[in-house]
């Protein structure tokens, strides 16, 4: 059809909610000096090149020009912990946060102020305006509630953002599969918060199963969270009188989700549990554990295929199965003292752990003869530093993909979401992984995605 | 590249495998007469949460009958989001006609995310009207509209955007980028590559973003015929913006073809060091032996720069070609270390089969720097086949060489190696030796199926063996437990020998399991000077004081060892053990030590501390009752002022004051 009108309007004067034209980073990342970029990405690009720490950060002594400028989305508690890991970098100057409550907003300036001894932080509560004024920022911190993970990190990403996301960084298999899609189409450097593949202790266990020296790894084992249950709620909270835009964007908190009356408990934490908003006590330590889980046995590009029903409230004793016929079993409690536990076995031995551990417990004390040596390996090989948020950060530089890249997250997300519809549905799931759909099930892939409420989309 | 390769085969497989619902696919049987009650439901004066309710539970369950009632709230601000939320999944195209007709009359955001939902279901037939909302003067809709246009990705779609491109002027451009790359992507995975192409240098011409430009970047190398491609790829490495350099990077990785690599290996000389660089890390990952490796292979000599050596060694083990591995072993003897350290990197991660034999006659040599460097190889690459020669250098006249093989028959060796590992150790020639003997034992062991099979062999070794290997065999059984050689190291308490004897009643004394604790209480009975008994007393109040045990267990325990207690440090042990047993009768125990000036104040403390744990939640009269008594004695036995008060304090609280 003849195309006559022209759709200029308004849109000079308005910023755009997902147009990339919110974004003009090109003058952030081309003021760095490209020698510098492609000496890092020489180094860290795709292969374990060794970096000299006088390269990355030269001595901790980063001129402003060369900072990673960083700004957060809907930091509370667990983004604060990142946002420790992440102020001392001394390539990273963090700006600004967005974040639909004033007070998580106001609590993170006062943190990054007193880092820096400014009053510079500002401050954003709309997503939008956040992203299209903020055209001087080359990376963020997503830390919202589960609901918006996978849609901010879309958003950032077309805006030309590098994206750290915390866990579970998708509530749906069709969210993570537009987290992939977006990061590859724009090629932003993205992490999922899955910080253990980045900690000695977990990193030991991976390497020791797949070095062989405990025999084919035939089981895996996988924590998930000791509370909540498999199955969610969908009632409402009792509606309460609707705080002030500013005090509380209620409209911007719920971002994607269906739709409910305001009350205080979903804002100060008690979202968990919700369907609309959560993942299950699966998805809540599963995110981290399945990740972890299927590093050691090799399958991070591939998503268990098999899921067997128990019949209990919560998931625990599920046995899934992989491509590779390794069987990672759901566990509450009983296997680990810690949190977010993994265990590997196979003939010849077996290694767990979880955090607190001191060390990994092993079948064998042998077996931790060569911990220090394991780990230097993988650090040699890999050019990983056991920091997550560092190896965020050393990509950003590199453009190399992060340890736990969105490929990492849909994988082990798509396995979360499955045993979680496995549990919903009551019955045994069988998953064709290229296809992303569950084989004679049509209610299962009908739960594959949610439509989100306008005017947001993926 | 493994991880970018299925990066991008996972883009393409999503681009066609996304989560639309197959229309016509077989539904699980509905329940009837439940959708019935839900649309029912809808129609109905009902709350606003029962609505939605019914509307997530259609989304599961419901089919083309319930397409009506839910098509009738798309317009409602209240119901829209939630009608959707069940339309989307239904998969019938009835859906599809009531989204198309919704098209044409919602506006603002219900117009909005029905134009999303039309994306979802890649409902081809909404083309036309999603070309004409992307003229709409709300440019959010506008927006929206070219969005799902590109998720189409047809030719239809596409000239619809290009039209719109066409018609607005420049500033207003980057509203169809997004929707114009996903409709690059669609036509590319389609084979419409010349299309596709048109979109990549369209937007690789116009002056956008960073990430708009990458992205138009790559996708304008990857779907050029190759021989442009490639001019485009070459100029693009060449230039001096990072983010299209990185895009370019990415470009080539992905681009299939021979001549690629051929191209970027003829042109390796006119990068500058840091393109070099990349260069080398892109033909590592294209695995294109035959053309790349002998330019990898100048690139590690001695005159190249150590960044442009180490790349170009690690771009060759990524290829993994057989021929490198004797390169590689020449390079781990390079004057550099940094280069020696990445060319035995590298080997250690080759998968071809060369590779373990190149590092099993690297221990075959004579050389003991390349004898070490083979048996660490050895075990990163975990050779089991190399036991022939791991046996032969635990012979070797080199100490280390000798050390690091017999650990490494410990890493690799099963219950066969233990007649050797005897050997070594009845041949030790140096503490290293027999401490390389006992680790290789405890490790064989502790992974042995049935430990029962190598402690009977340890036990039979035990008869012809000298002291210091005798001590390394009671180590190692006490490693492995069981029976048959707690017997043995029970009837080596007895040796003559002072160390046999030392050694023995340790291992007793740490014993892992609680079988060896009559032997423990009969041998602090028994034993002939205050040092064993020392030993057998902690061994056995070690178990005792293991609170995961039941009280009354640890407490009867105590009572048995009790009368055998003699002198102050003995008392103190057994007083630190029952003051960690949270009962009544423990205090009992303990009286009597309250009234003993040597551990008195150890007693009083012991008192204390069971009596507040007891008293914290007690509700118990008769309980608190017995606790008086003693807290008043520990109260005049102790010396130390706070610890008396407390005494006090607690007595007076046992007696309900």
């Amino acid at each position: 059809m003849a195309l006559k009108k022209s759709p200029i309007g308004s849109l000079v004067s308005k910023p755009l909610n997902t147009s990339p034209a919110c974004s003009s980073g090109s003058q952030a990342l081309t003021r760095r000096h490209f020698l510098k970029h492609t000496a890092l990405a020489a180094g860290t690009l795709v292969a374990p090149l060794f970096i000299p720490a006088s390269v990355l950060g030269r001595n901790g002594a980063v001129p402003p020009s060369e900072r990673i400028v960083m700004g957060g989305l809907g930091i509370g508690g667990r983004g604060t912990s990142d946002l420790q890991w992440m102020l001392p970098e001394a390539d990273v100057q963090f700006v600004a946060v967005c974040d639909a409550q004033k007070s998580r907003r106001e609590a993170v300036k006062k943190i990054v102020d007193a880092r820096y001894g400014t009053s510079d932080c500002a401050l954003y509560s709309d997503m939008r305006e956040f992203l299209a004024e903020r055209t001087d920022i080359d990376a963020l911190l997503i830390a919202t509630g589960d609901r918006w993970h996978a849609l901010a990190a879309t958003m950032a990403m077309r805006a030309g953002k590098d994206v750290y996301c915390e866990k579970p960084s998708c509530m749906t298999i069709a969210e993570g599969q537009a987290v992939v899609e977006t990061a590859q189409r724009y090629g932003r450097v993205y992490q999922t918060g899955t910080q253990r593949l980045s900690e000695a202790n977990f990193v030991f266990a991976i390497e020791l199963a797949k070095s062989g020296r405990l025999g084919k790894i035939h089981t895996t084992r996988a924590h998930i969270a000791p509370w909540d249950a498999a199955e969610m709620t969908h009632d409402w909270l009792p509606a309460e009188p609707l705080p002030s835009k500013d005090v509380v964007d209620w409209d911007e908190w719920l971002g994607p989700c269906p739709w409910r009356p305001y009350n205080s408990s979903y804002t100060s934490g008690g979202w968990r549990g919700h369907y609309d908003f959560h993942t299950s006590c699966i998805g809540e330590w599963g995110a981290h554990t399945f990740a972890q889980a299927m590093a050691g046995i090799d399958s991070l590009d591939k998503p268990a295929i098999e899921y067997h029903y128990v019949n209990n409230p919560t998931g625990d004793g599920m046995v899934t199965v992989f491509p590779n016929g390794v069987k990672m079993v759901l566990h509450r409690e009983g296997v680990w003292t810690g949190s977010c536990g993994m265990k590997f076995e196979g003939p010849e031995g077996w290694v767990a752990v979880a955090d607190g551990y001191t060390k990994p417990e092993v079948s064998s004390p042998a077996l931790l003869g060569d911990f220090r040596q394991i780990v230097g390996d993988y650090i040699a090989r890999t050019q990983r530093p056991m920091s997550h948020m560092r190896d965020y950060l050393n990509c950003i530089k590199s453009r190399r993909l992060t340890v736990a890249n969105p490929l990492v997250m849909h994988r082990s997300m798509t396995t979360v979401h499955a045993a979680n519809i496995c549990m919903w549905l009551k019955r045994d799931m069988h998953f064709d992984y290229q296809k992303e759909e569950f084989i004679n099930d049509v209610e299962a892939n009908r739960l594959r995605s949610r439509a989100m409420r306008s005017p947001w989309t993926v | 590249m493994k991880n970018s390769k299925l990066f991008s085969a996972l883009t393409l497989a999503l681009t066609f495998a996304c989560v639309t619902p197959a229309h016509g696919a077989e539904t699980s049987a509905p329940n009837k007469e439940q959708m019935d009650k839900l649309i029912a439901t809808l129609k109905s004066e009902s709350p606003q949460k029962e609505k939605a309710d019914a509307c997530r539970m259609l989304g599961l369950i419901g089919d083309k009958d319930a397409v009506p009632a839910l098509a009738a709230l798309l317009a409602d601000e209240q119901f829209s989001h939630m009608a959707r939320y069940a339309l989307e999944t239904i998969p019938d195209p009835k859906v599809d006609e009531a989204l198309r007709a919704a098209l044409t009359q919602l506006h603002g955001k219900q117009l909005i995310g029905v134009i999303a939902s039309v994306g979802v279901r890649h409902d081809m037939q909404a083309i036309s009207q999603l070309t004409s909302l992307m003229y709409s003067a709300d440019t959010a809709i506008g927006l929206a509209a070219a969005n799902t246009l590109g998720t189409m990705g047809t030719s239809t779609a596409a000239k619809a955007l290009q039209g719109a491109w066409a018609n607005t002027p420049a500033p207003g451009h980057l509203m169809y980028s997004e929707g114009m790359l996903r409709c690059a992507e669609g036509l590319s995975a389609k084979g419409l590559r010349k299309e596709a192409l048109a979109i990549y240098d369209t937007l690789a011409d116009a002056k956008g973003p960073h990430q708009v430009r990458a992205a138009a970047l790559r996708g304008a190398i990857l779907n050029r015929p190759s021989d442009e491609g490639m001019t485009l790829l070459k100029k693009s490495l060449h230039g001096a913006d990072f983010v299209l350099v990185d895009a370019a990077i990415r470009a080539a990785m992905e681009m299939p073809g021979r001549e690629v690599t051929s191209a970027l290996v003829s042109g390796i000389n006119t990068y500058t060091e840091d393109q070099k660089l990349l260069v080398i890390q892109v033909l590592g990952k294209r695995h294109e032996a035959a053309i790349a490796l002998g330019c990898l292979t100048r690139e590690t000599s001695q005159e190249r720069p150590r960044s442009i050596r180490l790349a170009a060694i690690r771009a060759q083990a990524e290829i993994e070609d057989a021929s490198s591995v004797s390169r590689f072993v020449n390079l781990m003897n390079d004057g550099d270390p940094e280069v020696a350290q990445a060319a035995q990197e590298a080997l250690a991660s080759m998968k071809v089969k060369q590779a373990d034999e190149a590092i099993m006659q690297m221990l075959a040599s004579n050389d003991a720097a390349r004898q070490l460097n083979g048996i660490e190889l050895i075990g990163r690459r975990r050779i089991v086949e190399s036991m022939p020669e791991l046996l032969k250098a635990g012979s070797n006249s080199d100490a280390k060489v000798r050390v690091a093989a017999v650990k490494r028959i410990g890493d690799l060796g099963t219950t066969k190696e233990l007649p050797a590992l005897l050997g070594f150790l009845n041949n030790g020639k140096e503490a290293q030796d027999i401490e390389a003997a006992q680790q290789a034992l405890v490790a064989i062991c502790g992974r042995e199926q049935n430990p029962d099979e190598s402690a009977a062999k340890l036990v039979d070794a035990l008869g012809s063996a000298q002291t210091a290997q005798k001590v390394v065999l009671l180590r190692t059984l006490g490693s492995i437990g069981g029976q048959k050689p707690l017997k043995a190291v029970r009837a080596a308490v007895d040796d003559s020998n002072a160390d046999i004897h030392t050694s023995a009643l340790r291992e007793l004394s740490s014993w892992k399991t609680a079988d060896a604790l009559p032997e423990l209480l009969s041998l602090t009975k028994s034993a002939a000077n205050p040092t064993d008994k020392m030993v057998c007393l902690r061994g056995y109040l070690s178990w005792a004081g293991d609170t995961e045990m039941p009280a009354a267990k640890r407490l009867t325990m105590c009572q048995d060892i009790a009368p055998l207690v003699q002198q102050p440090d003995e008392k103190k042990l057994l007083l630190g053990t029952l003051g960690s047993i949270t009962s009544p009768d423990a205090v009992t125990a303990i009286a009597p030590f309250l009234e003993d000036g040597a551990v008195k104040e150890e007693a009083s403390a012991a008192t204390v501390s069971i009596a507040e744990k007891i008293l914290k939640d007690n509700k118990d009269k008769d309980v608190a009752a017995k606790l008086t008594a003693p807290l008043q004695k520990a109260a005049e036995a102790t010396a130390n002022t706070g610890l008396a008060q407390r005494a006090k304090a607690l007595a007076l609280k046992s007696e309900g004051k």
